[in-house]
């Protein structure tokens, strides 16, 4: 069969690597037989390539040319040598090709200087640019919402990592109640079954507190002054109807007067000077930004 | 092939010493021709991994015609074919001193290097005096096929034994698909080669009455 022969033929010649070479270098034909390199495929005409060289050649001064030929400049620590870098490592050959042209730069702009020629463009040196303005702006435009999605998945990062610590204290805090509730108890219940003759155990409840510090209060829990007037005013879809009737009781109303609006002399209302003591009641600069460290 | 001779003429007319001549070839393959025009070398490369100035991701920018300083790695000094390429390349590339289309300052660097017998090009910003730089301008990568004595023509000087036509390349593509049956026949047939011939002949039978000791199965798993 042809499939017997082919294969009894080229596994005895060939190995498998070099088989996968021959691929890559493309001189694989179909069949799986490896095609050697013809003499007429690759012409090298040494002198010939130097003799045109001489020829084409034109000793122009340095300043016409400016060429400069240069091996990468900086010693990066992940530049190795050039031998070692593969081709298809984008970072490093872009690196390799970033450093060349950083030494040419290097080596350029001061032999420019010397011949005493400006390098640098005024900044109110305008003139056509390569690229228009136009596409500039979409190019920062880019950069920009490049900056804002980091930014972005920065802060959801850490809102997810506040929000995990928050709930953690919030599982303490709530544990800590509980073992106060259950302590609570048991000494309620001691005493009832009459271990215990003092009344201890009430005088240092730890909940016990100023009442302005109990955010929680009733009064702090209503809506705010213009959220009621508000509510008051539009709520229940405006209840205009009613609102005004000529009676009795609403003639002899006085909930909505006040005084101070125009029976006042002006330059009445205000706090008035304030006195030598209230300095005392704001805390000062040290004590408000601790407090808000520590809030945090 | 005679459409090129035509180059020469126009640009004997219009006096320019130099052509680059791109050719797009059934609009997949960019060729570029590079030629000393009266009658000097002319080398074609195919022009690979095009990345053009409008790419967003290039932020560079350097205005319209000044004078590119030329960056050349160092291997294009060690062989005769890079070294006529580079000053070809040089003639070219680089913008003559005062010239009235050109503009004074120093802002951009062309870098040319050669990796995997290729010339990579790209284009750079010099955002400082000190080195820092930004890309502009087109990247590609030309890989050279042939260098002509003669411009758009003429005896061959060099041919690149490393060059495989992108039509050879779709071609080995596409018979890769093929291989793959052929490949599998004749695994499973040099399998059954090197499997050999049973040394003696056993009785399947045998094996029907054979008890395994509790300890031999526990070991087993």
């Amino acid at each position: 069969m042809d499939l017997d022969e082919s294969f009894s033929s080229e596994s005895s010649v060939d190995s498998d690597e070099e088989l996968q070479e021959a691929f890559a270098a493309g001189k694989l034909r179909p069949g799986l037989n490896l095609e050697l390199p013809a003499s007429s495929k690759t012409i090298n005409n040494t002198a010939g390539l130097n003799q045109t060289l001489l020829t084409i050649k034109k000793n122009l001064p340095w300043l016409e040319r400016l060429d400069v030929t240069s091996k990468p400049a900086t010693t990066h620590k992940d530049l190795i040598s050039q031998s070692e870098t593969d081709v298809h490592d984008d970072f490093k050959r872009e690196l390799r090709f970033y450093c060349q042209a950083q030494a040419t730069v290097l080596e350029a702009i001061p032999r420019l200087h010397s011949m005493s020629i400006p390098t640098k463009r005024p900044e109110d040196f305008f003139a056509q640019m390569a690229k228009s303005d136009d596409h500039m702006k979409r190019v920062r435009e880019k950069l920009v919402e490049k900056q804002t999605a980091i930014e972005r998945s920065e802060k959801a990062k850490k809102l997810r990592e506040l929000r995990k610590y928050g709930k953690k204290v919030q599982i303490e805090v709530i544990q800590k109640r509980q073992k106060e509730k259950k302590e609570m108890l048991d000494a309620v219940k001691k005493y009832r079954k009459g271990q215990k003759d003092k009344l201890d155990f009430l005088e240092n409840l730890p909940g016990e507190k100023k009442n302005s510090q109990n955010k929680k209060s009733a009064d702090n829990l209503r809506p705010n002054k213009k959220r009621e007037f508000k509510n008051k005013k539009f709520g229940f879809g405006g209840q205009k109807k009613r609102s005004k009737m000529n009676t009795k009781s609403s003639a002899l109303d006085m909930s909505e007067f006040n005084p101070n609006i125009n029976q006042k002399k002006p330059g009445k209302t205000g706090k008035g000077k304030p006195k030598p003591g209230n300095k005392n009641k704001r805390p000062g600069k040290a004590r408000r930004q601790k407090a808000k460290s520590r809030k945090k | 092939k005679d459409q090129l001779f035509v180059i020469n003429e126009m640009c004997e007319m219009r006096n320019c010493s130099k052509c680059i001549y791109l050719e797009a070839k059934k609009k997949q393959d960019l060729y570029m021709w590079l030629s000393n025009v009266p009658r000097g070398p002319s080398a074609k490369f195919l022009v690979e991994n095009l990345h053009t100035m409008s790419e967003l991701k290039m932020t560079g920018n350097c205005l319209k015609g000044s004078r590119p300083l030329l960056s050349f790695d160092q291997e294009f000094d060690k062989e005769a074919h890079w070294s006529l390429i580079k000053e070809l390349l040089i003639q070219t590339f680089s913008t003559p001193n005062h010239h009235p289309k050109s503009q004074p300052f120093f802002d951009h660097v062309y870098t040319f290097s050669i990796a995997d017998n290729r010339i990579w090009f790209r284009n750079y910003q010099i955002l400082e005096e000190d080195g820092s730089l930004a890309e502009i301008g087109p990247r590609f990568v030309l890989n050279p096929i042939r260098i002509f004595e003669g411009s758009f023509g003429g005896p061959t000087l060099f041919q690149n034994p490393h060059y495989v036509s992108p039509n050879d390349l779709r071609h080995l593509m596409r018979k890769r698909g093929a291989q793959k049956y052929m490949s599998r026949i004749q695994a499973k047939k040099s399998l059954e080669m090197r499997r050999g011939q049973p040394s003696y002949e056993t009785d399947p039978t045998d094996d029907v009455f054979v008890t395994i000791r509790p300890e031999d199965a526990e070991e087993d798993s």
